[in-house]
């Protein structure tokens, strides 16, 4: 019989034995009775007989205990009552614990969902992704993406790779036909081989076939899950349907399931990659612009890829110094890759740490609640030691306490985890990268509230177990606790807790503010030109329609023409990219400078604007002149530099005048003049820097994609409907990507830096509440304790605002020790922040470390003046007769 | 935790042994069979009660003998002990063994006794 059944068997089992034993003396009563004894001295005799039942029983039954389940049983069960007799410890307690448990394991589910990525198909995980290395890019240069030639190149080399595909990731399209509006969608250009390096098959359909990578075999795409779901109603019928796509037509090939994706890759349908004799030729070079993934050959170490590649990328720098020079390559595992491309690791981590710091003090609140409450029991443990248990038993029930406390809380915990996610959800929708990705409450999660739950258990309990264990059993029957500085001996482990928490919540709050302000200074920073009241979209003008460039101009100059009367718009430009909003880097030379004294490339930030941007964006002009309608194609290339420019490479000297040269992909090189300096504006809304910048003229070098931008009178967005409207008055196929506000568009960019920043200030004030509390706890637990000496102090004439400032003094020296070391750790921070974030945040604020210490010191007078005032209402007599 | 300190004037077994075999006679409740085994030995053996109630809880529990209820001798509701067959494979065994031992005991006195 298992012992899980006997357990259930065992109530009758202890049943029939009580019947049995009860029947055997019966029937020897009765045996006396026969034999002429009177009944009840038979029965007693009987009885007696038989010897002590309850003894006979208990070692009978004992048979079908096991003794260690049993015993822990019980410990949970006297635990549990102990519990429930003091519910007010208890609920704060398992509150303190939950509420830690809680944010832990929410803060875990988006490690679990962006830090432990999913990844689909087979054995993904030996998957390897080859990138460029950017020598000038500033932040994440080993993320590259990849050349045509290189690509072609790395791939014949298959002694190091058994399968490699491209990706052309971050691809716009418009999908539009069966009567909806045309929609512009992200997609990917993809080798023929793709999926099957990833070791996928779609689950409708096909996957691209070999040869469809070819020129005239491409109109074939693959939908995603989600496309198929939303757009086309998850019509089982789909493939080999034809859809309107990018003005084509495409046959649709297949459907992907919908757990094929990977982080941070977002797109919607695929294509088959098309590369054509241009794309391979060394001008293809700059065309820097494929994410390859692959699969490393038999027997290849991923070492020996790196130094093969290695040899690679030296190789091509030799051959291509123009465009290859300083480039390197960069070999990562696909999760590594994943992970470190979307970037969001530093301020999870950052997140983590905190919840961490949350939950140790959180346990400390929960250690210094146990250790009181060992301190009033020391009766009853040294009465248990006595009667003969170990030190280990009673340190068991003690931490079975902790243990039952922290399962409270972790279920609890668990619940709020639940909501915590729903909320953060809801938070999450900064970009598609972010939302693409499902933050649940999977098994990861469940397990790491679990290992939390039991961490957070023996943390605190197992410390106030070990010390009131200690108890010397003779002095504490025989103390009647009379004496007066008992408390203090028992306190310090107490105080050392407290102490501890203090600091850790001054290094939280610094580190917090100290985040905290650096956002908000970037995210309240000067861009450099007028935000508000402008309308942007973004417009793509695809190569069937607009063949050449004289086509796109056209189309440019009648968009304008048509939008400017519309009421409420003040004015109308386009730009290659929108202000502040990441600009693509293009190198330069500059007439009459040496090139390359040291090894840098000189670069600048490049953007190609209509005549009036600097106007209607609101971007003063310093010196010369910006572009007019004699700037015409054939007339000379000019262009115009923004302030840092003129620092950077003409020492803040009169630059108008001068020539320069741009170094552009797929654009035949040519000599610029400068003809005007503008002011600043910030190249990216989340850079604290300004970069140099260069603008183009659209007339002189018109591109396909571009953003346009209306200056309003009234709430920008709404003059949507008219702008759609004109838009689709001129071709009715063309989609607008991304119709907001510009001021929307900064807010997007903010890419959850509010949403961080409210984490870090809700965590950081949960641990100044928490501290507070347990700060709280002891002043008051120990004015309790001094009950006595302080109605003798009272007695012998101390003054009452004596007996408060003693308190307080208490108070304020735990606090002020706690406090110190805060901010000493606290000390290297912005050094630390400035690492890891990459100079990315401004921290010029010292200011945070006085301001915080000061709310430190008021939360803690606060916290220590009730008790302080319940010590000076303490009423001499009774204190002394009291006990 | 069973210790086992009221079988000290018996061997180890022995009882195990007598309860076996009384029950194999013929199935009985707890007093039925402390009374037929202090019959049996002509009142040489006085069982404990302290040791027939865990030693049957013990036979119980390894599986060597069963328990069901019914109606003693004078009419009580009781349990009775029954022996399975498991049981009766282990009293042949441990019969078999007993018997051993008692001969090689009978032989060594005999050798002193010479």
């Amino acid at each position: 019989m298992s012992w899980f059944a006997q357990l259930f068997s065992r109530r009758r089992r202890y049943d029939d034995l009580s019947v049995s034993i009860g029947e055997h003396i019966a029937e020897r009563a009765e045996e006396l009775m026969e034999s002429g004894t009177p009944r009840a001295q038979a029965e007693q005799t009987a009885r007696r007989e038989f010897g002590n039942v309850g003894l006979i029983e208990q070692r009978s039954r004992e048979l079908w205990q096991r003794p260690t389940t049993e015993s822990l049983l019980a410990d949970v069960r006297f635990a549990l009552r102990q519990l429930i007799k003091s519910p007010g410890f208890t609920a704060t307690a398992v509150i303190t614990l939950a509420l830690g448990i809680a944010v832990n394991a929410t803060m875990f589910s988006l490690v679990s969902a962006f830090l432990l990525p999913h990844l689909p198909g087979r054995d993904s995980k030996s998957l390897v992704v080859v990138s460029s290395v950017n020598p000038d890019a500033r932040f994440q240069a080993d993320t590259n993406p990849v050349s045509p030639p290189n690509y072609a190149a790395w791939e014949n080399d298959t002694r190091v790779f058994s399968a490699m595909t491209a990706a052309d990731e971050y691809r716009n399209g418009s999908l539009s036909g069966s009567g909806q509006q045309p929609e512009s969608i992200l997609y990917a250009a993809v080798s023929a081989n793709y999926f099957s390096v990833f070791g996928v098959n779609p689950q409708l359909g096909r996957a691209f076939l070999a040869g469809e990578d070819q020129q005239g075999h491409d109109h074939v795409v693959i939908l995603s899950h989600g496309l198929w779901e939303r757009r086309f109603g998850s019509d089982p019928t789909i493939v080999g349907h034809t859809v309107h796509f990018n003005r084509e037509e495409y046959v649709v090939a297949g459907v992907m399931p919908a757990d094929f994706r990977l982080l941070g890759f977002p797109p919607q349908l695929w294509t088959p990659l098309t590369l054509t004799a241009a794309d391979h030729t060394p001008s293809g070079r700059k065309n820097r612009s494929l994410y390859l993934f692959a699969r490393l050959a038999p027997g290849i170490t991923f070492n020996q890829a790196r130094a093969q590649l290695n040899t690679l990328a030296q190789q091509a720098q030799q051959d291509f110094p123009d465009t290859e020079k300083r480039w390197g390559a960069s070999i990562r595992t696909l999760p590594d890759f994943l992970i470190h491309n979307f970037n969001i690791g530093t301020a999870l981590a950052v997140i983590m740490t905190v919840v961490g710091f949350v939950l140790v003090i959180a346990c400390a609140n929960v250690a210094g609640l146990l250790l009181t409450r060992a301190v009033g029991r020391q009766k009853e443990l040294a009465i248990r030691m006595s009667l003969g248990a170990s030190r280990f038993r009673v340190v068991r029930q003690l931490v079975t306490e902790g243990l039952l406390i922290a399962l409270f809380g972790g279920g609890i915990g668990l619940l709020l985890t639940y909501f915590g996610i729903q909320f953060m959800r809801a938070g999450l929708s900064f970009n598609d990268g972010i939302s693409a990705v499902p933050v649940t409450l999977d098994t990861n999660v469940l397990l790491f509230a679990a290992v939390i739950s039991l961490v957070s258990a023996i943390l605190s309990s197992v410390a106030p177990a070990l010390k009131a264990s200690h108890a010397a059993i003779n002095t504490e029957l025989k103390n009647e606790t009379r004496s007066a500085s008992s408390g203090r001996e028992h306190n310090r482990l107490r105080v050392v807790l407290v102490g501890g928490e203090i600091a850790l919540a001054m290094f939280l709050l610094i580190g917090s503010c100290l985040l905290i302000c650096g956002v908000y200074v970037l995210d309240h920073q000067k861009l450099g030109f007028n935000h508000d009241h402008l309308l942007t979209a973004g417009i793509g003008l695809d190569q069937a329609r607009y063949v050449d460039a004289s086509r796109q101009n056209q189309f440019v100059r009648n968009l304008i023409a048509q939008l400017q009367p519309i009421p409420g718009v003040k004015g109308v430009t386009i730009a290659s990219d929108l202000p502040a909003s990441g600009l693509g880097n293009v190198a330069i030379h500059i007439e009459g400078q040496q090139e390359s004294r040291s090894n840098e490339q000189n670069t600048a930030a490049d953007v190609i604007v209509t005549s009036d941007y600097f106007q209607v964006v609101g971007v003063p002009i310093l010196s010369g002149r910006a572009f007019n309608d004699r700037d015409d194609a054939t007339a000379p290339r000019v262009v115009v530099v923004n302030q840092q420019f003129v620092h950077k490479y003409f020492q803040d000297r009169d630059p108008v005048g001068k020539q320069i040269q741009l170094d552009i992909p797929k654009v035949p090189p040519a000599w610029s003049q400068i003809v005007g300096v503008v002011a600043d504006v910030k190249s990216y809304s989340e850079d604290p820097r300004y970069e140099p910048e260069v603008y183009e003229f659209y007339d002189q070098r018109p591109v396909a994609s571009f953003s346009l931008m209306l200056r309003s009178t009234v709430d920008p967005t709404s003059l949507t409907p008219a702008l759609r409207h004109t838009v689709a008055q001129l071709d009715s196929e063309l989609p607008l990507l991304r119709v907001m506000s510009m001021d929307g568009v900064i807010d997007l960019q903010r890419n959850g830096n509010p949403l961080f920043s409210k984490l870090l200030a809700t965590f950081a004030i949960f641990a100044l509440v928490l501290s507070a509390i347990g700060i709280y706890g002891l002043i008051a637990y120990s004015v309790g304790q001094r009950t006595h000496e302080i109605g003798i102090r009272l007695a012998l004439g101390a003054k009452v605002s004596d007996i408060s400032r003693m308190i307080l003094r208490d108070g304020f020296k735990v606090a002020a020790i706690g406090s110190a070391i805060g901010f000493v750790m606290a000390l290297p921070l912005p050094k630390v922040f400035d690492s890891i974030f990459e100079g990315l945040l401004p921290f010029g604020s010292p200011a945070v470390y006085p301001i915080v210490l000061a709310v430190m010191l008021i939360v803690v007078f606060c916290a220590t003046f009730g008790p302080a005032q319940r010590a000076t209402r303490v009423d001499p007599t009774t204190a002394l007769r009291n006990e | 935790m069973a210790k086992d300190p009221d079988r000290r004037d018996l061997f180890s077994g022995a009882l195990d042994l007598m309860i076996l075999h009384s029950l194999r006679v013929k199935p009985m409740h707890g007093y039925a069979l402390a009374k037929h085994i202090k019959q049996a030995s002509d009142d040489l053996l006085q069982i404990e009660e302290g040791s027939l109630y865990p030693a049957l809880q013990r036979l119980l529990k390894e599986g060597l003998l069963e328990s069901e209820a019914g109606i003693s001798a004078k009419g009580r509701p009781t349990r009775i002990y029954r022996l399975t067959a498991s049981g009766a494979r282990h009293l042949e065994r441990e019969v078999a063994s007993f018997e051993k031992m008692h001969t090689g005991i009978t032989r060594v006195l005999a050798v002193a006794r010479a």
